[in-house]
């Protein structure tokens, strides 16, 4: 290999470019382990079961709403005739948008080198699957004969039956359900090194023998790190290309109709762009209340938080950009319903849903310019949140405006959701937070072993000046050199 | 600027903005061949365009298309180097610092592109169906309500303006980059590069919107009916690609001369081909999505577009853009080895310029010809046009450090590995 780091010709002059480094605080590696695994072996805290209960609470509200639905039917929803798909759809796309953001900083920023990644992977992944739960949820409860769910699938039958292979509510359903089995696997690959790690803190027989099953055997050997190393950039490389290719699907739903505004081409790269900004947005607003209830402020930094805010204003001016884009081409195409459809999104009975859109996905993430609030604690709260206001109203825009005026003005209606909507999306919620909230009680919310390698003393030239008499040749060790390449060299 | 000596004389000028500056650099980023081999392929690009003129006069229309499809493949070649140089300041990008000074040297081309473009002004009339009066016209029997609404945006004096626009824009964003990269060669001021990641913040945004805009202009226009909102997106996912191509053929070329030995590795090599590889993807779903959807919608006005390039033999040429601009470098490029071997990544490089260019063949030419032809334009203008843009990146490789040598990330760069 011809790096730089034996060949002595190419040089460079500076080096005055020093990174702050992504834990703060200095802390050893076993203060890692500590500060992580704590929070599963502690007693219980009265908050969480404060949290827990709530969030239970409105699970339960999911429950009853989905039991008095199926007991009546799809009727109790606001539907009406142009308007066949309302909350339901909506719900579904806003949670599938929502679980976008894991295996993106999972597979695609792993791909990119982003090391600043593993503080927040861990969550963000687990929120995906919990996400990409609740929306699983929403079409299969819209399809009225619920006995029936498993018609979906294709397999060989007595009936003689497919599946319509030509709707992309089939593809949905590959798509959807492919990208969860793959973010599962990541997650749980990610999560066997840190399995072990509790594993061998354990105390109790039980919670000893539990976890020894659930780690599957793990020793830290050499091999295994080997393996496992393999296997996650594996399973980054497969993963990458379904965070394009489920929300491109989700878009195809839509886009493959005629119906105006649902119809162009833009659709795919602009729901991925928005599916990112969603997910994004609900990562920061869960991390910076994990991170501060559970004293994570030196691993989930503000430098990480500002990383994320920095993707949240690039993904949310995408998404700006396609608003306006798909309103050019509108005009700019000359077919009358295309033009209508557009403004009467923005002119409308539902503008107000428009520019509550427009306002929180391209105008409130343009404060991240400023250095100042996009380091702001407080402030990317509330932008987290109003994001998440913002993609749900998208959705609400893109179904509800589309479809309550068609081509046909006789069929004009409007559209209002019935209290069952209303609560069915409140209970989503609860089941989200009800996973996540066990999730955290139960798991090791950061990646314990991820993290240990970005600190500095994982660098095998950091003790090079510190002078704790390992073996290493000084003369290979570049100042400034990328503390893998020079692992590299050395082994 | 200090240490830096602005260029007086206004041809020069456009060439390179800036005074040479290599002497002063680091003997193993010294551009080696002779000073004047940049002429050569100015020199062979020139009598390619003079050849050209003779069809000019003789085949107006078919010229004008013809040179059209070589000028914005170079343009979008040099969109991809600025999007490229943005994104690299932006995410503070440390493995590229190696190659950057190539897209950098790219990226001044378009104040050169600007004055190529104006033969395309005397062809406006038989590129662009919509310059003609009479469609505007109520009581013309050619009148075209759908045209005539869209007046207010497809009209000379507004496209006009528009290109001159997005050319003035792109050019001053080349200039800041390109200069303050220079100047950074000389006196390494540690301000630099904050400046750069200022410049690239708001220059990502303007460059992102004209983009998308000059592709709806110079190429979706071509057929004022059609429309796609996504086409401003595919223009840019080819040109994202092409710069991936061509930013490790020059390297390649500069290496196989003797320069950058040991600064430019098989893993920088590695990188370029895996964007390179990612963006014929990144291509490839946005050109399926946009004819799936169209395809599957079957609405008359967008069909249109794939209808002419999928009958009388322009399904042959379709089927070539998908197998030669995806599949095959899909295959190839897929496997870690054929990213580190040079012959094989290189002969890929070459390849996907050529399809990019195709691709906008592709795009433009079934509009002129019902059924496919080949013209011996096509390719005298294309080398012509190339040929004049790769011999003004080599003058400015030749004045100046071979890489950005006081770049604060370029030990990191060096140093660079795959692990």
């Amino acid at each position: 290999m011809n790096t730089a780091n034996t060949d002595i010709a190419p040089t460079s002059d500076v080096d005055y470019h020093v990174d702050d480094p992504l834990v703060q605080g200095n802390p050893t590696f076993h203060e890692i382990t500590e500060l992580v695994s704590y929070h599963t072996e502690k007693k219980t805290p009265l908050a969480w079961w404060g949290a827990f209960g709530i969030a239970s609470g409105l699970l339960m509200v999911l429950l009853v709403m989905v039991a008095y639905l199926f007991w009546n039917g799809i009727g109790v929803w606001g539907l009406n005739n142009p308007v066949g798909w309302g909350f339901a759809i909506v719900n579904f796309v806003f949670w599938v948008g929502i679980g976008h953001a894991g295996t993106l900083i999972s597979a695609i920023l792993f791909l990119f080198r982003q090391k600043w990644r593993t503080a927040i992977n861990r969550s963000a992944e687990a929120m995906t699957l919990f996400a990409v739960m609740c929306a699983l949820i929403f079409p299969t409860i819209h399809v009225g004969r619920i006995w029936a769910i498993y018609w979906t699938l294709p397999y060989p039958n007595q009936m003689a039956m497919w599946p319509q292979f030509k709707s992309p509510l089939l593809w949905d359903v590959f798509a959807v359900s492919v990208y969860f089995m793959v973010s599962i696997m990541f997650w749980y690959v990610g999560l066997i090194p840190d399995l072990a790690t509790l594993r061998d803190r354990a105390t109790r027989k039980l919670r000893q023998k539990v976890l020894g099953v659930m780690a599957m055997g793990w020793t830290g050997a050499n091999r295994h790190w080997r393996n496992y190393e393999k296997a996650y950039l594996l399973l980054a490389a497969l993963a990458t290309p379904l965070v394009l290719s489920v929300h491109s699907v989700v878009s195809f739903d839509f886009a493959v109709s005629i119906v105006p505004g649902w119809h162009t081409t833009i659709f795919p790269p602009y729901f991925v762009a928005g599916a990112i900004f969603s997910g994004f947005a609900m990562v920061m607003t869960l991390m910076i209340v994990a991170r501060k209830v559970f004293g994570l402020q030196n691993i989930i930094t503000v430098n990480h938080l500002e990383k994320m805010n920095l993707i949240i204003l690039l993904t949310g001016s995408m998404v700006g950009f396609a608003y306006i884009t798909e309103f050019f081409i509108a005009w700019y195409s000359g077919v009358l319903y295309e033009q209508y459809a557009f403004s009467n999104r923005a002119f409308g009975p539902y503008a107000w849903a428009y520019w509550i859109m427009m306002s929180c996905n391209l105008l409130f993430p343009q404060f991240f310019w400023f250095k100042r609030l996009r380091r702001s604690v407080p402030f990317m709260f509330v932008i987290s949140i109003l994001v998440n206001v913002g993609m749900w109203f998208e959705r609400f825009v893109i179904v509800v405006i589309s479809l309550h005026r068609d081509y046909l003005p006789s069929a004009w209606d409007y559209y209002s959701p019935t209290f069952v909507d209303i609560l069915t999306l409140l209970g989503s919620f609860g089941l989200f937070f009800t996973m996540f909230l066990l999730f955290l009680r139960f798991f090791p919310m950061v990646a314990v072993a991820e993290v240990k390698a970005i600190l500095p003393q994982s660098d095998p030239h950091f003790y090079d000046h510190s002078g704790d008499g390992q073996l290493v040749d000084h003369d290979l060790a570049v100042s400034g050199g990328e503390a893998s390449g020079e692992r590299a060299e050395i082994n | 600027m200090s240490n830096l000596i602005k260029q007086r004389n206004p041809i020069a000028w456009l060439l390179d903005p800036v005074e040479p500056t290599a002497d002063q650099a680091d003997a193993s980023y010294r551009f080696d061949w002779s000073p004047t081999a940049w002429l050569l392929p100015i020199g062979l690009g020139t009598a390619a365009l003079v050849v050209s003129a003779v069809g000019w006069a003789t085949e107006a229309q078919q010229f004008f298309f013809s040179y059209l499809v070589g000028w914005i493949f170079c343009v979008s070649l040099a969109l991809g180097g600025l999007f490229f140089v943005l994104i690299q300041h932006l995410t503070q990008a440390r493995w590229s610092v190696v190659v950057r000074r190539i897209p950098e040297a790219l990226i001044w081309s378009f104040p050169v592109l600007a004055i190529l473009g104006i033969p395309l002004l005397f062809g406006l009339h038989d590129l662009y169906h919509w310059t003609h009066a009479d469609l505007f016209d109520p009581a013309s029997p050619s009148y075209d309500a759908v045209i005539a609404a869209k007046e207010s945006y497809l009209n000379i004096p507004f496209f006009l303006g528009r290109a001159a626009f997005y050319f003035l824009l792109w050019s001053t964003i080349s200039y800041k980059l390109y200069t303050l990269s220079i100047r950074q060669d000389v006196d390494g001021d540690p301000q630099i590069p904050a400046l750069q990641r200022k410049t690239s913040a708001w220059g990502l945004v303007l460059v992102s919107i004209t983009t998308a805009f000059s592709g709806f202009d110079f190429l979706m226009s071509l057929d004022p009916h059609w429309f796609s909102t996504i086409f401003g997106v595919y223009f840019f996912a080819g040109s994202f690609m092409s710069i991936m191509a061509f930013t490790a053929l020059v390297a390649m070329i500069l290496q196989k001369a003797g320069m950058l030995q040991g600064t430019v590795t098989t893993e920088h090599y590695q990188d370029l081909g895996k964007f390179l590889f990612g963006f014929v993807v990144f291509w490839a779903y946005i050109a399926f999505s946009q004819y799936m959807l169209i395809w599957y919608a079957n609405m008359p006005e967008e069909t249109l577009f794939y209808r002419h390039r999928l009958e009388n033999g322009w399904e042959t040429y379709s089927a070539v853009l998908l197998i030669a601009h995806f599949l095959i470098p899909f295959i190839v490029l897929i496997s870690r080895s054929a990213k580190r071997f040079i012959p094989v990544l290189g002969f890929m490089c070459v390849w996907m310029l050529v399809m990019h260019w195709f691709d906008f063949f592709w795009l433009a030419m079934p509009v002129l010809h019902e059924h496919p032809s080949f013209h011996l334009l096509d390719l005298s203008t294309a080398v012509g046009l190339f040929g004049i843009v790769s011999g003004t990146v080599l003058y400015r490789l030749s004045r100046h450090s071979l890489v950005p040598e006081k770049d604060p990330n370029l030990g990191k760069s060096l140093a660079f590995t795959n692990s």
